[in-house]
Parts: structure tokens; sequence; C-alpha cells
């Protein structure tokens, strides 16, 4: 595992390298004022300091809108599989752990999903260990944490003067390997003060019951607890949809082509079979099936909780469900 | 407000005092949530649980939209036989939600007489977006307010500081003329609240309008597109709104599907368009769709034009008297006719 140092002077210049060879995609400040992925440059400078964005970046593998094939004189056409190389430099930690969940869905074993597949390829990550944490994080509960590089190409840690970057794939030794001349050798203070800045961080969080989550939530799908929270619930789909890990889609044909879009188990009609019968009929179920299959039925299946911890769910709930509150009732 | 306090008070005590004497079954209120400038709904059943009800700027949500799915009869017939009778509810309401339920009930959408109303002079509620941006890159772990209805907030590193009320109230809240619940049977709390502190500016919505009409026609589309472009067709809008109450929406419909699921640019366009228009003539102008989108867009953007409208050519106000006919559902004469056009 290769490390280096990047100075601050030398951010820019190493960027505008790797924008040579594709579209860069950095932290930078939005028409509404928000610090979001921004296609690199910009006017405005980088940003580095900022919590999260709104957006996980799970739209670059997974689009909101994604054709799949065309239909044309009867035939279907399978779409030009040209991607274009991209690099998201300063997602954070969380989102790119949920890359390597994705990745278990979308490519390991039989279930390899071209489409997912190309856009991962072609799509380079280099992610930023978090300087701040937020009273709705929970990174660290969940076999993460700020200083986390799986998912990720690339970790930096932001240091004073400059970046500490850490290979996390071979193309992450790669991408050192070419600009050797931009960095230098990572020096044993500036290794103490990227972990002693991870700890500061890990530090801040407020710890989550959930590692004993499947046998746990496996005894109590009866629960009254579900009929409570399903009582709240609108029903909207924001968490799914701001979730950096939730992953359903739904295909649907439109005259020319077929669309892969968005869905959620939160909506009725997720479940809802041509007969007309629906085993997810109300709330309750719907939102016992979201948790479950993200704290039971996915450590059952693969080892892992499938959430990240960045707590976007929470932060953007209308309702301002907590599902931390859930799974610690459920535990009490 | 200093009067919160006494305000929740009064509040657990209405509450304890309906479930105990079995005015109702449930009541629906608010209580504290797990982050700052929020609050969660809180559905009641047991007397001992009403302490936990709170009154405070941070009330947001409008609670009318649990109302008609309470009274949702099973679709299925046998189903429907075994159904319990539906419950008698205690709702907290402010005056945009009184009018919802005002609305609710023209429509038929909720019984009346299974409905125990306790309207709450509202002073306005904080936006926690607004709230959080003010704040900066520093992070709030508790939030409550002050004397002067000011917003008084706790940050990571221990300090103090305050956000005044106008910079962080909701934008319906600074366009509200109506905070007073136009509709109860319980009513809480005194008038004027907001005028005193200065934070009202009623005429803030048209002015909003004006400003967007006086663009040209390109100008005002490609603003709109940019309003939408980034909708993520969540529906947090549409499910926080009291008033999107149809059994399958139109968007849900799928044989035929009209729109199609994802942020096609025609199909997001027609999400917003079809959504004002379903809420024409209806809409009391709480807010809450433009509170609940993750996404910070201006939801209300035609709302607040079609509003102006109804108002304008009809002198109708929606959710302000059950008894007025709704404006869609009246005819008269001498309604304008000038938007009727030759085919």
């Amino acid at each position: 595992m290769t490390e280096k140092l990047l100075s601050l002077a030398n951010l820019d210049p190493w960027l505008a390298r790797l924008r040579e060879r594709g579209s860069v995609y950095a932290p930078g400040t939005d028409q509404a004022g928000e610090v979001a992925l921004r296609e690199w440059p910009q006017p405005e400078p980088l940003v580095l300091d900022y919590k999260n964005f709104r957006e996980p970046p799970k739209a670059f593998f997974l689009p909101r809108n994604q054709t799949l094939l065309y239909f044309r004189d009867g035939k279907t056409v399978e779409l030009n599989s040209a991607v274009p190389e991209t690099f998201l430099f300063g997602i954070r930690p969380c989102d790119a752990r949920a890359l390597a969940l994705l990745d278990r869905v979308f490519l390991d074993g039989d279930q390899n999903d071209p489409y997912y597949a190309r856009l991962r390829e072609k799509t380079t990550v280099i992610a930023l260990a978090c300087a701040q944490a937020m009273p709705s994080c929970f990174c660290a509960s969940v076999g993460s944490g700020p200083g986390d590089g799986s998912g990720a190409d690339l970790l930096a840690v932001a240091l004073e003067s400059g970046l500490l970057f850490r290979a996390g794939s071979g193309k992450g030794e790669g991408l050192l390997a070419e600009a050797a001349d931009l960095l230098a050798e990572a020096t044993p203070a500036a290794k103490r003060e990227a972990a002693e800045r991870i700890q500061g961080v890990t530090a801040q969080l407020t710890p989550v019951p959930t590692a004993d989550s499947a046998l746990r939530l496996r005894g109590s799908y009866d629960s009254p607890l579900w009929g409570t929270a399903g009582q709240k619930c609108l029903g909207c789909g924001t968490c799914s949809f701001l979730c950096p890990t939730c992953h359903c889609f739904d295909i649907t044909d439109e005259p020319d082509r077929r669309v892969r879009t968005w869905d959620c188990c939160a909506y009725p009609q997720f479940t809802l079979h041509a007969s007309g019968h629906n085993p997810r009929p109300t709330p309750k179920e719907r939102w016992r099936q979201r948790l479950m299959h993200k704290f039971r039925y996915a450590v059952e299946n693969f080892g892992v909780p499938f959430c990240a911890g960045c707590g976007r769910c929470i932060r953007n709930c209308p309702v301002s469900m907590d599902l931390r509150t859930v799974l610690k009732e459920l535990g009490a | 407000m200093a009067e919160s306090r006494q305000l929740e008070a009064q509040l657990r005590e209405t509450a304890e005092k309906l479930l105990r004497e079995k005015n109702v079954s449930l009541f629906v209120g608010y209580e504290k949530a797990s982050l700052p400038f929020r609050t969660t709904p809180l559905l009641l059943t047991k007397t001992e649980e009403a302490p936990r009800l709170v009154w405070n700027p941070f009330c947001n949500a409008n609670l009318s939209v649990y109302l008609p799915r309470l009274f949702l009869a099973p679709a299925d017939a046998r189903a429907a036989k075994a159904a319990p009778a539906p419950p008698r509810v205690g709702v907290v309401l402010k005056g945009c939600d009184s009018r919802a339920v005002a609305v609710l009930l023209q429509e038929k959408q909720v019984r009346r007489e299974n409905l125990v109303l306790v309207g709450i002079h509202c002073p306005g509620i904080v936006d926690r977006r607004k709230a959080e941006k003010a704040l900066g890159e520093h992070q709030a772990l508790g939030a409550g307010e002050d004397g002067g209805g000011n917003i008084r907030v706790v940050v990571e590193d221990g300090t103090e500081s305050t956000l005044r009320r106008e910079d962080v109230l909701a934008d319906a809240c600074l366009e509200c003329r109506s905070p007073a619940p136009a509709l109860h049977d319980i009513l809480l709390g005194a008038p004027g609240e907001a005028a005193r502190t200065g934070t009202a500016r009623p005429g803030t919505a048209r002015t909003r309008t004006a400003e967007f009409e006086s663009r040209p026609l390109e100008a005002r589309w490609a603003g709109f597109q940019e309003v939408i472009a980034r909708c993520i067709r969540c529906n947090a809008c549409r499910q926080a709104c009291p008033l999107c109450y149809c059994k399958t929406c139109i968007f849900e419909q799928n044989r035929p599907r009209w729109i199609g699921p994802g942020t096609d640019p025609s199909d997001l366009a027609l999400y917003h368009l079809i959504r004002a228009f379903h809420l024409a003539g209806r809409c009391t102008e709480c807010g809450a769709c433009e509170r609940a989108c993750p996404m910070g867009i201006d939801v209300r953007l035609l709302a607040r034009k079609l509003s102006a409208e109804v108002e304008d050519l009809y002198g109708y106000r929606p959710g302000e008297s059950v008894e007025a006919t709704p404006v869609l559902s009246s005819f008269a004469l001498d309604d304008p006719q000038d938007f009727v056009t030759e085919p």
C-alpha cells in the first residue's frame, strides 16, 4: 500500500493532469450555495473542509435515467458502450464504502451488471477523509469510519500542508506512479498527523448498536415497533433516493427505448403484483423491509450491513425519522 | 416565544384530557427529534405519553397529512367488513394546517365528527435548511428559542450563538397571511405573535411571483427548467402534502403509464406541472412540500402563481371556510372567460 504526499500547491496541477484523460469532478459550491461534486475546473476554488454532499455519488454509477437499449425497425439495438473516463475527487469515505457494497450486488459472482460494471471501471474514485463528523454520522458503527478507504482507488487525508494519499487499488497505485514528479514521500510525521486527524473525527461519532443487527432483527419481525414506524412514515422515498447503498431500480419501455430508473421499497407499487395482490400492503411492511434489507438480509447474504452510516436518511426525512432510534428500540 | 413553554404545557394537558376522557383514541402532535431544528410527529394513544408532546418553532410537518389515511376504507369488501370503526382523532394544527383540514372536509376525505382539532396560533416555524446554512461549517448540537423568539444554538465546540428569527423562518411562514387556525375545536395561544416580532411579510409571495413573471418567456422557461433540473423524483413533496391523497396517483398509474418514473426532462416538467395544477384552488400554502424536498427545490414556484390567480379571479382562498364552495366546483355566469380561446 503506497503512501505519498501532495502539497496543496500541486493539487490543481495534478487535477489538470487527470483532466487531460477525462472528466474530473471535485467539491465546489453549486448555485444553491451547497458544496457538491462539480465538474472541475470551476471559477470558484475547491472546497476541502465540507461535511458531505447533499447527494451521494451513486448517480455516477447508477444513473437516474439510464437507457439500456433502443428499439429500431423492430429490433433492439444495444447502447454504444463508449463510456468516458471519469475521476471523482473528494467523495467522503462513507460514500466510497457504499460503492464497495454496491460492487457486491452488481459485480460479484454471476450477477455482473454490465451497465454498472462499465461505469465503475471507467471511473476512478479518490476519497477524502472527513474533517468533521455530523451528529447524524455513524459510519464507525457499520464497519466503516472517517478514514475508510474501501471502495476508493485512493484515499486522501487533508493535512495542514497538503494531502496524504493512500492507494487502495491497482488503479490508485497507477495514479500515484504517474504523478511521481508531483508527489513526495510520506513522512512519518505526515502519517502520524493523518492518523490523529482521523482519530479525532472518529471520537466525535456516537456509537449505534448495530453490530449484531442480523441476530437481533431475526427475532423482531413481528415487533409492534414496525407499526409505529409505518404509521409515521410518509412513504416518500427520500431516504432511499439519497441513500448511497439503496440500489433498487425499475425498467420501463418508452416508444423508442428501454430505460432503467431508480425505484424504492417505500412505494406501494414496488411490490404490487399484476393480480392486484400486494405482499407489502401498508407502510409498516415497507418500512420493515427497508430496515431488514439493510441490517439483516444484507448481513446474512454478504456479511456486512448495507448501510454506510452517512446519515442522509436521518438529515433529510421530512418527518425526521431516525433509523438509529428504531434499531436501538428493537434491541431493547 | 416565551409563550412556547406555556403553550407546550397546555398542549400536553389538552391531549392528556382528550385521551383520558376518551374523546379521542389517537392524538397526533410533535415530539423531540434526534437532530436539532427538527421535531418528529408523535401518534399518541396513551395518556402517560402526553408529556412527550412538544410545541416549539421546529414543529414543521403539516400533521393533517396523516388524517385521510386514518379514514381510508379497505379496498377489499371482506376486509372492510372486518375493519374496526374509524378512530376519533385529536390533531395539532397551525393556521395553514387547519386550512388543509378544511379542504379535506370539503372534499370528504375525513369525518368531522371523528376529529378534535387543536389549533395553535402559529408564530412561524424554522426552515432547518436555512438554520443549518446560517451556521456555515459549524454544526448545531442543540437548538431552542430565546425570549425574543430568536433561535439559540449550541454548536460543536460548546459555544452558543443566536440566529435571528427572520433569517431562519420558513418562506411559507414569512409569506403567511393567516397564522391563526381557521377551524378548531380547541384553540391555544394568542393571536399576533408573528406581527409582534415583525417577521411577517405577507406580500412576499406576490413579489416573488412578479419578479419571475417580469422575465422574458425564454428566461422563465429556463428558470423553470433550472428549478426542476435538481429534482430526483423521490415524491417527498407529494407525500408531505395533505391534499395529495389520491389512492393511486397519476404518476403511479401504469395501464397506461402516463409519465415515466425517471428524470427525463419532459417527465420532470410534467411531474411539477401536473402537481401544480392538481393543487390549484386547493393549496393552503403551508410549504410542507418545499421543506420536505431533499434537494432544496423551490417547489412552490408555480403554486404561488396559481394561488394568486385563484384569489384575483375568483376571490377565493382555499381552506378559509368549510362552507365555501371550492373554486373548481363552482360556476357563475360572470366567471372570467378571457382564457377561453378559439380552437
